[in-house]
């Protein structure tokens, strides 16, 4: 019996993306210095701070200090999500290809690549000056930076969806608006949203890291429990911070799960 | 006259009913917390020309000079993290899915643990890192592993749980134990993806990485760190720059090769 051979095309890609993975290592790991027993030393180098943060500190000035900095967090990413979706769903119908003229879609599409590019951080402290220390500047940030990333996602829904329902609204004399309204927007907000609740979630991880250039949030709590060795005290701001965020990607993993999936309606 | 009986609108869910008002709520609730005071608002924008002057008035030549080998550092930690995060993760979403790992004991270990990892933003893990082995790029590159051995994790597990379970039953038939039917009939199932996913995590590192410096874990971001607290800047700029071309140079490389593999 005789095995097929794999076609020759796709072994040369198979030994070309081997060999690249291998060089990219290799010349990475040479530059920066790092070596083997540096990885094998890290994991005793970790184990020591983190029993260090043991036993946690539980103080009720340091729960008052941190759960309102969690919190702080907690309202960025959903203001942040806010904006971000606000601005972002009238964008993504500019941006579909499908329902927007050819050369606006572009545009508009490299736009958001430019918006999206920037990371959060770098929006906040060029922010800074402007609007001052605090969670302002961080929910202005994750805003922006969302309106990037929710833009593109959106306006690949719009892309993907079903064509004929358009079809049907224009041949029984729907306007352009009545098109959109009828036939885009109730094919697509289930997916969107549940993108909405999505970003959400990641936001929360954004807004938390806000913190390390004064934006706001709990980032700037663990960078100065950090810098003073109060160890205990920065295991504390973690676990709050996980815990946090457990339950609300618990929370909105459920919702989104129920949005897509939708109901079953007895008739 | 003939008539048409049109069914009835279901009435809108409990989710619906909740939902919208509490979203609402919560919003107005969350913008009041952030307080947007319109007056300081007014006042800082004076402020813009700190900014705005400098921002659009950059200095190519400094940038060059100075930024360029820590952009390559940036680079190089993205490359080294991305390639040991996705093969740390690539046997661990076997043991974190449904389809090829039966006892249910490990499967929730190997899950929550992919799950813990993944709640810690990647910024934590490098001020982790850094306190942990000490400044510099090795903190960068393990906080970056931890990153995308998240990620990978949750993605690949999720793709294994969907694959065609015949070859995976026919392995077995054939008289292969649990590994060798996991090695022979789920692994190249799933490889296309794990590539696709591969290409897609170094994005977001790239991304990332950029930013670990500001704590102190290498890379082009200790740069702008530095820059950033003498406002200059006329010297970030440029560097900003230069990432966001870094960024979409090789996010228009990884979607080609993408093209090329699927």
């Amino acid at each position: 019996m005789s095995i097929p051979k794999q076609p020759i095309n796709q072994r040369i890609l198979k030994y070309t993306i081997t060999i690249m993975i291998i060089i990219g290592s290799i010349w990475s790991a040479s530059g920066l210095e790092i070596t083997p027993e540096r990885f094998l030393t890290a994991p005793g180098k970790i184990w020591i701070l983190v029993s260090a943060m043991f036993p946690l500190d539980l103080s009720t000035e340091a729960i008052e200090r941190i759960v309102p900095k969690v919190a702080e967090s907690l309202f960025i990413a959903w203001a942040g999500t806010v904006i971000g979706a606000i601005f972002s769903f009238p964008i993504s119908f500019i941006a579909a290809s499908n329902v927007s003229k050819n050369s606006i879609s572009k545009v508009t599409k490299q736009f958001l690549n430019i918006i999206r590019a920037f990371p959060e951080l770098i929006l906040a402290f060029v922010l800074l000056p402007v609007t001052g220390l605090g969670p302002l500047t961080g929910t202005l940030a994750v805003g922006i930076h969302s309106i990037g990333t929710l833009g593109k996602l959106s306006s690949e829904v719009i892309e993907g969806i079903d064509e004929g329902p358009l079809e049907s609204i224009k041949s029984s004399g729907g306007s352009k608006i009545n098109e959109l309204l009828f036939g885009v927007v109730p094919q697509v907000m289930p997916t969107i949203t549940s993108y909405w609740l999505y970003r959400f979630e990641i936001n929360l991880r954004a807004s938390a890291v806000l913190g390390i250039v004064g934006a706001g949030g709990v980032g700037a709590e663990l960078i100065n429990q950090l810098r003073f060795r109060d160890f205990p005290r920065a295991g504390t701001v973690l676990v709050v911070t996980i815990l946090m965020v457990l339950i609300v990607d618990t929370i909105s993993a459920s919702i989104r799960r129920r949005i897509i999936k939708g109901r079953t309606i007895k008739v | 006259m003939i008539t048409i009986k049109v069914p009835k609108k279901p009435p809108p869910s409990l989710l619906t009913v909740l939902g919208y008002p509490f979203a609402i709520i919560f919003s107005i609730f969350a913008f009041f917390q952030i307080g947007f005071n319109l007056e300081d608002f007014k006042k800082n924008l004076s402020n813009r020309r700190l900014v705005t002057d400098t921002l659009f008035n950059p200095k190519w030549d400094w940038a060059i000079e100075n930024a360029t080998m820590a952009l390559v550092e940036t680079i190089q930690i993205a490359i080294l993290a991305s390639i040991i995060g996705c093969f740390i993760a690539l046997p661990l979403s076997f043991y974190a899915s449904r389809a090829t790992n039966q006892t249910s004991i490990t499967y929730y270990i190997y899950k929550s643990f992919l799950n813990f990892i993944r709640t810690i933003p990647d910024l934590f893990w490098a001020m982790l890192f850094t306190v942990a082995v000490g400044l510099g790029p090795f903190a960068g590159v393990l906080a970056l592993i931890m990153f995308s051995m998240a990620i990978m994790g949750k993605l690949l597990s999720e793709t294994i749980d969907s694959i065609d379970m015949g070859p995976l039953e026919a392995a077995k038939a054939s008289g292969a134990n649990q590994n060798q039917a996991v090695f022979t009939s789920a692994l190249p199932q799933i490889l296309p993806n794990f590539t696709a996913y591969f290409l897609y995590i170094f994005e977001l590192c790239i991304r990332a990485s950029v930013i670990l410096g500001l704590v102190g874990a290498g890379g082009v971001g200790r740069i702008i760190e530095t820059q950033r607290i003498f406002l200059r800047f006329d010297r970030i700029s440029p560097i900003i720059v230069f990432i966001l071309v870094a960024v979409i140079a090789i996010e228009q490389f990884s979607v080609w090769l993408r093209r090329k593999i699927l």
